[in-house]
């Protein structure tokens, strides 16, 4: 009964939740942490809105059942209508949806997880779910890449991550010499070229600009992956999120609702689409 | 599946009977030939199918999701107008069956379902293809009608699809007399619309003859939007002029063959060539549906190629293709 009940709702109405806390982050970038108490998979996102403004897909990249945490960065219309937003105030949300990282799966692998960018922030939400089972998992390896040390993103939780794991972060211009997080210039691809793990029980999570994703997948092939020890998030334009406006479409797949993470062997022939 | 017989010019009158329950759509010869609401019957034209789909009845071109003010919103209440549509032919009814499958089955879109709950569909089969472009007989169509009527010179014979269409026939008996005829499936091939080789064009995708379509495509979408099954679409929100806070959120009809289709941040898009966009209208309608629904989205109607300002045809390329 409750099923169907379900079935019956309209798919395209969000519902309004409350913010209960705005963080900045970076310049354009922000954290908000949503009264939405929803249980989903790291690396599933939401349809977030702000009436008159319009509709964004955003990565939940939280691992609770009482709250979301949403990362954004400002790049257009919703995005800068939602960096107004405060404490206390509320957006529209609907989802979650897609498939995320397949962590029961995986269970007793260590973790390496290769971020770009804003691309970290799917990945901070399967940190949280480590750091909730942590016994599940064995090492966990993250390197995270940002354009400058004034981009980098989850500061507050960098501190802890780097009491727990193996951490590398890079910055391609360093133009001041600032500080960061023990944060060397270069470009995260030549950090993890110059590591020397090996492909044994490992499994990789790598979200961030496309071609970050493609030179970090060259090297790790140089050191003996398989293709399916590898995930990608892909991204896409996206409006209804159901898996039925088709502007997500790669080839037959939709980044909606067959992904947006994928196991690198069901997409790595497509190239452009 | 029973069926039933029908004099041609009881037709009409049963046409006109219905007229005054329902709202009828039947194809009318106009600029082009068109669906359109029926006023006289005698407007109703059957030589040739619509130039114009049927799907705007349906997955209409824009559709208001909800009106808002501020973080309330308002779903406005579901149309479900009364309507018999007459005259369809078996390309378009399989092409209903296949946005059903979209809007129906996969989601429940309660704007695609209400107007399609209180549709009566009455087809018209082809006894030849009308049109040079039609190849409808290269695909694996299906009977999806309520009532469908074949054409046999002085009579009609009326195949009864559904539980509406028993409906439909037993609210207007007067109109049909019981008969033993059957149709058989042969007499269900529409000659001269095959010309479309049966082929599994997805080893194909790198074919360089892919490219022979496109050098003269002007992305003008004329294809997608004529096509009767194609259903992407975009959501936008628009604000009144008085009160910025009131607006309404719309889905409106979308055309994989622009860019703008897959334009992301950092204006990067996805399908940046025409040939790229070119075959992925064409796998979407002969591969990739198929791989999730089991059947082809395309039903062989021709419109995109009748359409094309370039008479761009693909089933040309895919015949040709080695
Ligand atoms: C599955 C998924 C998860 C995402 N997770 C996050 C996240 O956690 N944090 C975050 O900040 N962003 C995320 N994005 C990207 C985010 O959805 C877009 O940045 C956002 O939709 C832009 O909307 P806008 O109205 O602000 O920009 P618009 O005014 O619509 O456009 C500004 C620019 O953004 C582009 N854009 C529009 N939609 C997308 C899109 N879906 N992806 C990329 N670019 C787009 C436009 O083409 C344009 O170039 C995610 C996207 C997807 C598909
Ligand atoms: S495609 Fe087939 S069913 Fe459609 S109009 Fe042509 S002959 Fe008739």
């Amino acid at each position: 009964m409750k099923q169907k009940l379900k079935q019956l709702e309209n798919p395209y109405i969000p519902k309004p939740y409350k913010i209960l806390d705005f963080h900045r982050e970076t310049f354009d970038t922000f954290t908000l942490t949503v009264n939405m108490k929803t249980s989903h998979e790291p690396g599933q996102f939401v349809q977030v809105s702000v009436p008159g403004f319009g509709e964004a897909p955003i990565s939940i990249c939280s691992d609770s059942k009482d709250f979301i945490e949403l990362n954004i960065r400002e790049v257009g219309n919703v995005t800068r209508a939602l960096a107004k937003l405060r404490k206390g105030d509320k957006l529209l949300v609907r989802g979650p949806y897609g498939k995320g990282y397949p962590m029961q799966h995986i269970k007793g692998n260590n973790i390496i997880m290769i971020g770009g960018g804003c691309g970290v922030a799917p990945l901070k939400g399967a940190i949280g779910y480590i750091e909730n089972h942590r016994a599940d998992f064995n090492d966990v390896l993250l390197y995270l890449g940002y354009r400058s040390p004034d981009d980098i993103i989850f500061k507050r939780e960098m501190e802890r991550w780097k009491k727990e794991y193996h951490i590398k972060v890079t910055v391609d211009k360093n133009a001041h010499g600032k500080f960061c997080y023990d944060a060397k210039e270069g470009f995260i691809t030549d950090a993890l070229k110059a590591s020397s793990f090996t492909n044994e029980n490992k499994v990789v999570f790598i979200c961030g600009p496309p071609i970050m994703m493609k030179g970090a997948i060259d090297i790790l092939k140089q050191k003996g992956f398989h293709d399916d020890q590898i995930f990608i998030s892909a991204e896409r334009l996206m409006y209804c999120a159901l898996g039925i406006c088709c502007h997500c479409m790669i080839r037959g797949k939709f980044t909606c609702i067959d992904g947006p993470v994928f196991r690198y062997d069901e997409v790595k022939d497509f190239k452009n689409d | 599946m029973r069926v039933l017989k029908q004099k041609k010019k009881r037709l009409f009158e049963f046409l006109g009977k219905l007229k005054q329950s329902y709202e009828l759509i039947a194809p009318v010869s106009k600029d082009v030939v068109r669906f359109e609401k029926i006023d006289d019957t005698g407007d109703i034209y059957l030589e040739k199918n619509s130039y114009f789909p049927l799907k705007e009845y349906f997955f209409r071109k824009e559709e208001v999701l909800f009106k808002f003010n501020g973080n309330k919103i308002i779903v406005p209440a579901p149309e479900a107008p009364a309507r018999v549509f007459f005259g369809i032919r078996k390309c378009d009814l399989n092409a209903i069956s296949h946005q059903d499958m979209v809007f129906m089955n996969q989601v429940n879109d309660p704007y695609y379902s209400s107007m399609r709950k209180n549709s009566f569909l009455l087809g018209y089969h082809c006894n030849t293809a009308p049109s040079p472009f039609c190849f409808c007989g290269s695909l694996e169509l299906v009977d999806y009608s309520d009532l469908m009527f074949y054409d046999r010179g002085d009579y009609l014979l009326v195949e009864i699809g559904s539980e509406k269409g028993k409906f439909l026939a037993g609210k207007f008996r007067e109109f049909f007399v019981e008969t033993n005829a059957a149709i058989t499936q042969k007499e269900k091939i529409i000659p001269r619309a095959d010309r479309l080789d049966k082929k599994d064009i997805s080893h194909l995708y790198d074919h360089p003859d892919w490219k022979k379509g496109v050098d003269i495509c002007l992305s003008c979408s004329a294809c997608t939007a004529l096509c009767p099954t194609c259903y992407c679409f975009e959501i936008h929100d628009n604000v009144g002029t008085k009160n910025p806070k009131e607006g309404e959120r719309k889905r409106s009809w979308s055309s994989c063959q622009v860019q703008e289709f897959t334009k992301v941040a950092g204006e990067h898009v996805f399908r940046k060539e025409r040939e790229e966009r070119f075959k992925h209208r064409i796998y979407h309608q002969l591969d990739y549906f198929k791989q999730k629904n089991g059947i082809n989205l395309c039903v062989g109607c021709g419109r995109c190629i009748e359409a094309c300002p370039t008479r761009i045809d693909f089933v040309e390329i895919i015949n040709e293709m080695k």
